[in-house]
């Protein structure tokens, strides 16, 4: 039933002008970095230089003033000394065991940056060196132990009917291994705090990052202070990708400690861009093998999966991410019988973290290269064997998951076809390619994107939205969603605005402020639009449900009839406020323990087509066209919504051909954006984007999440591509010339 | 940053005066490397001298060719007018590196005399014989993707970055310089030299000597010039492997030939030998791929890189085809 999704939509479907916009271009718009404070100091981390050892000693080097110094280790520590997140295992400082190259140690703050500076490079550590591993093989392997009792963080085995048994009847068995590499977030703003500290007063932090709130939770046990001395304030944020999500917690943990043991001193921590680099976190590097039983009439009989990641030193949100690969895993297709078996495991690097796609893109990119190579063994073009297989309304996902809605995959291959002439040029590029140095290909990958928590993970969040009204009719929005560039403010706006039936500038969206704000849940998983938007949906409505209940609406009213209703309510009985709170929609069920069941309230679908040259003196391989065709639900803002997909598949296109991280002793060698090579728009090709809508009967105005989606496809699409022009299977990213040209010339 | 003074320069004799006499002073060009440098600890100059108020920012017509002032900015020199019709190699050398807010402030002088990009260098928690003389080089034992694969010494294996002194190696450029002891001039091919045992002196030019032009002189060879550079991106990247190439070429024969190499050394590299090989020669593939063996005869790949050798192979094979028939683009 689609119960408040039939409103009139003026407003949602528009390009509106974003909230922030006018600020953000003008040079209005405050970031951390260009806030001050009244005796403020300037905070810096030293860091380990070693992945693993124990420390015996700090040295503090000689010519610096160091009783001017604020000075902060372990020892310091008010509360517990570690990140709350998902397990506590992540320290803010290290006591004694070193657990990856760059891991905090020791904090200084000082009021001249200069000399900051200075110091930070005179503190040394004597360490006493334990072996270190740095690769999935070496954990798996056990080489060392050095996470729990075997270095796994978490495992999960999905199980759809018996796998075993099919191998004997199967005509076809292929096999392929699949490699994906870490990849830097890169958002234009680098991390950065202020944070003002003392038992007193409590703590109260401003910063950039997507998730007040798990700042928040990070802050109580690190301080062992109640709820409400804890505050937590979002800043303009440039940019997240997922690397605002979990990293904020320990550089707001950080400045805290120091503004604290300043005697609650305001205390400013920012990173360049070499630090944020180094020290943050990464995607996921993977591995995924692949085991694929097919019939002669190419239909999939059963798929046996091992999925690793390599989630570094500390468990942060590493088991969230393998569950969502391990969910995307089998994708859109309908196999009777899957297996999953899926690990996190530990390694002596900087922990790996959220990245948009959040694993689905590594394992979406083993899925579908793995699928090229089974059509090929069969006899099928790609295309046709993924028509024998796709997943429709009715037929069951790898967690069993019963798709509700209408899915036409066909129908969105079919119009991606069109869109950029694949047939005829999958035949035109075979024939012209030979004997030519410049070889073009094409080549596709269809996928889907669940939108929102995993599994129980919304019903866990119970999500808040709260919507007040004052005299004048505005009415702010309250929710702890940031706005990070992606366009919240804009959407929640429009929702509401349509939702009311009045104009879109009397609503406006309250900072993220934990003191103020309920906590609607971490602006991440393609959630903010889908299940956030649509409490903002029904917030609204409540404020509407009011008025009209106590008589001062009627049930056609204009802007202006609005407005009296509000002053008239205010008068009467104060502000006008109403609040929301998640609840699954009907006929969800999960069960974590089986890891079976609704993985996600709803999927995006999508094909994506990618056409390549490479050329074969030079090994440049170039993106020469996009295609990015989804079904979303309802485009909420054109706009933004093609902004999201343009810059995902921009992103995907730089983890598939150009972001290759140096690894060397476990810690990033190319920390520089000279040599952490990312795509300009030189390299980006039009990407040419293209929606279709089957609204979503629980999503605001029917719309789905998209945010992660776009990251998906490109990987396995592009390298498809090149093996069409090549006629070379790549099965790893990034992709680079020199593993071409170490392929090509073998081939040659 | 470290603490330094400014002083801004009035004239020529100024500006090497204060050079001269001042404690760890350097010049101020278009500052987009050195400025970046001191940010980042690796340069540390006491005092800066700016000599963009100097009157050595003209480009002309002289009778041996053109004279190139040294504050001239490489977007000046790379859309003149006479650089693109006499010498397109140098316009599209510049070009192809940077990107246009960079070219605007870049000097010619200062690009002369841009430093590596070598990771070590530029990190200063990393021992580097180029940075702190003695202290070792990490790009030996670490990741040299980037680094050499001719001329270098067992101290250091770094690359000269420019694409632009490539160009001027082919066009046998000259380096016009004004020091305490008066002016001199030295050849493009002798400005930077090979690390050897002291890869911290990175050129001919002393401290104290301000560049004050380049000269092109007239060739029959220059009008057909080409520049190719191959990246890991379309634009903001130093070349991994670039050539430069001029050809005189007549009746199907080459008359006069210059090829230099770019990203392979820790200078701009003249490829002499692969020079001999095209003189007099026909101008057709067999001479093309007989000069490319001769430009990487002796190259010494590092753990990381030894795709350049051959990189840089075809990147000569492709170039000198299309000088030769002047085309341009991946057609062959
Ligand atoms: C992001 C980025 C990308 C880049 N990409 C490329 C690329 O792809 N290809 C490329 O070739 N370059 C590239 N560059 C480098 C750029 O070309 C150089 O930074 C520039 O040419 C330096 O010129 P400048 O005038 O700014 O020099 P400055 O930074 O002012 O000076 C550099 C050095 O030259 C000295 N100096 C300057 N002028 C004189 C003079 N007249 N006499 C004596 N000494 C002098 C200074 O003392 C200093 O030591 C890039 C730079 C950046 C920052
Ligand atoms: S190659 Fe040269 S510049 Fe690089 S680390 Fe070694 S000595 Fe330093």
């Amino acid at each position: 039933m689609s119960n408040q999704t039939d409103t009139q939509t003026k407003i949602v479907g528009k390009p509106v002008p974003r909230k922030e916009g006018r600020a953000k271009v003008t040079g209005a718009a405050r970031y951390i970095d260009d806030l001050r404070m009244d005796g403020m100091l300037y905070g810096a981390t030293v860091r380990s230089a070693v992945p693993r050892g124990r420390i015996r000693e700090i040295k503090f080097g000689a010519g610096l003033p160091w009783d001017e110094f604020v000075v902060v280790t372990a020892a310091d520590i008010p509360g517990e000394n570690c990140v709350a997140l998902i397990l506590l295992d992540q320290p803010y400082l290290v006591a004694k065991f070193i657990n990856h190259a760059e891991e905090p140690i020791l904090l200084l703050a000082h009021a001249d940056k200069h000399l900051l500076e200075k110091a930070r490079r005179a503190v040394t550590f004597d360490v006493e060196p334990l072996s270190p591993i740095f690769t999935l093989e070496e954990s798996l392997a056990k080489k060392e132990i050095i996470w729990g009792e075997d270095n796994i963080f978490k495992s999960y085995q999905v199980n759809k009917g018996n796998v075993d048994e099919v191998w004997a009847q199967a005509d076809f068995i292929i096999e392929g291994e699949y490699r994906t590499g870490a990849q830097e977030q890169l958002y234009i703003e680098p991390n950065g705090v202020i944070a003002v500290a003392n038992a007193d007063a409590g703590v109260t932090v401003w910063g950039s990052m997507q998730c007040p709130y798990y700042v928040h939770k990070a802050l109580l046990k690190l301080f062992a202070l109640p709820e409400e001395k804890i505050r937590v304030i979002q800043t303009e944020t440039g940019g997240g990708f997922g690397g605002k999500e979990e990293y904020p917690s320990m550089i707001a943990g950080h400045a805290a400690l120091l503004s604290w043991k300043a005697g609650g001193r305001p205390v400013k921590i920012i990173y360049d861009r070499a630090e944020d680099m180094v020290a943050t976190t990464k995607r996921h590097p993977s591995r995924t093998r692949h085991r694929t039983a097919v019939n002669k009439d190419g239909k999939l009989l059963g798929m046996e999966i091992e999925f690793v990641i390599d989630g570094g030193a500390y468990a942060t949100l590493s088991s969230v991410v393998l569950s969502r690969g391990t969910i995307h895993a089998a994708g859109p297709y309908n196999c009777p019988n899957v297996r999953i078996n899926a690990h996190a495991v530990a390694t002596n690097v900087p922990p790996h973290g959220a990245f948009r796609g959040f694993g689905a893109p590594q394992s979406i990119f083993a899925l579908e290269r793995h699928l090229d190579k089974v059509a090929q063994v069969v006899g099928l073009s790609p295309a046709e064997f993924r028509r024998r297989n796709f997943i429709h309304e009715g037929e069951t996902t790898a967690t069993g998951q019963v798709i509700r809605e209408p899915v036409d995959m066909e129908g969105l291959l079919a119009r991606a076809f069109e869109l950029t002439d694949y047939q005829a040029k999958r035949e035109r590029f075979a024939r012209a390619n030979e004997g030519r140095s410049l070889k073009r290909g094409i080549g596709f990958a269809s996928f889907m994107h669940g939108a929102g928590f995993t599994g129980s993970g919304e019903v866990y969040l119970q999500s808040i939205v709260g919507a007040e009204a004052g005299a004048d009719g505005r009415v702010r929005l309250l929710a702890a969603s940031t706005e990070i560039g992606q366009g919240t403010n804009t959407i929640f706006a429009q929702i509401a605005a349509d939702a009311l039936q009045i104009d879109f500038d009397l609503i406006e969206v309250a900072q993220p402020d934990t003191s103020n704000v309920p906590n609607s849940g971490p602006t991440v998983a393609s959630r903010t639009t889908m299940i956030v938007g649509k409490l903002v949906e029904s917030a609204a409505l409540g404020l509407k449900q009011t008025l009209q209940n106590s008589g001062l609406l009627k049930a056609n009213y204009t802007t202006d009839d609005w407005r009296a209703a509000c002053r008239r309510h205010v008068e009467q009985f104060g502000l006008l406020k109403s609040f929301s709170q998640y609840k699954p929609p009907p006929g969800i069920n999960w069960d974590e323990g089986k890891y079976q069941g609704d993985a996600y309230g709803a999927y995006a679908w999508a094909v994506y087509v990618a056409e390549v040259t490479v050329d074969m003196l030079t090994y440049e391989a170039r993106v020469e066209d996009f295609v990015a065709l989804q079904e979303v639900g309802k485009v909420v803002h054109p706009v933004l919504a093609a902004g999201q997909i343009e810059g995902g598949v921009a992103q995907a296109i730089g983890f598939t051909l150009y972001e290759n991280v140096v690894w060397s002793e476990g810690r990033m060698l190319n920390n520089q954006m000279t040599n952490y090579i990312i795509p300009t728009s030189a390299d980006i090709p039009p990407i040419r984007v293209y929606f279709e809508e089957q609204p979503y009967a629980y999503g605001p105005a029917g719309a789905k999440g998209i945010g992660e989606l776009p990251m998906d496809g490109g990987a396995p699409a592009i390298l498809n591509a090149i093996e069409h022009a090549t006629g070379v299977a790549f099965n790893h990213v990034p992709l680079l010339p020199e593993a071409l040209m170490q392929a090509l010339n073998q081939t040659a | 940053m470290n603490p330094f003074t400014y002083k801004r320069a009035t004239d020529e004799a100024d500006a090497v005066r204060e050079v001269a006499n001042g404690k760890n002073a350097k010049f101020l060009g278009g500052g987009t490397n050195l400025v970046d440098l001191m940010k980042m600890g690796v340069e540390t100059p006491d005092e800066l001298v700016d000599i963009n108020r100097l009157a050595l920012k003209r480009i002309e017509q002289t009778p041996q060719g053109l004279r190139i002032g040294a504050l001239a900015s490489n977007s000046e020199v790379a859309n003149h007018r006479l650089v693109r019709e006499q010498f397109p190699v140098l316009s599209e050398a510049i070009l192809a590196g940077a990107s246009p807010q960079l070219r605007n402030m870049a000097t010619v002088g200062g690009n002369l005399l841009q430093r590596t990009r070598c990771y070590y260098f530029m990190d200063t928690s990393f021992p580097c014989n180029k940075r702190v003389p003695g202290s070792g080089c990490s790009a030996i034992p670490g990741f040299n993707r980037i680094h050499a694969i001719l001329g270098a010494s067992d101290k250091c294996i770094a690359v000269h970055p420019s694409d632009m002194c490539v160009a001027l190696a082919a066009l046998d450029a000259i380096v016009r310089v004004a020091g305490p002891a008066g002016a001199r001039q030295i050849p493009l091919v002798d400005f930077h030299r090979l690390p050897g045992d002291t890869p911290q002196i990175e050129t001919n030019l002393r401290p104290d000597e301000l560049i004050v032009a380049v000269d092109l002189p007239n060739s029959p060879f220059a009008r057909r010039s080409r520049y190719l550079k191959i990246r890991d991106r379309a634009q903001y990247a130093f070349a991994l492997v670039s050539v430069a190439a001029a050809l005189d070429v007549q009746q199907g024969r080459i008359n006069a030939a210059r090829l230099a190499l770019g990203g392979v050394a820790h200078k701009p590299w003249r490829a002499l030998d692969a020079e001999k090989v095209l003189t007099g020669a026909r101008a057709d593939a067999q001479t093309f791929r007989a000069a490319a063996e001769a430009a990487l005869k002796g190259a010494q790949p590092q753990q990381h890189n030894a795709f350049k050798v051959e990189l840089a192979r075809r990147a000569i094979v492709r170039l000198l085809t299309e000088v030769a028939h002047e085309t341009k683009g991946g057609a062959a």
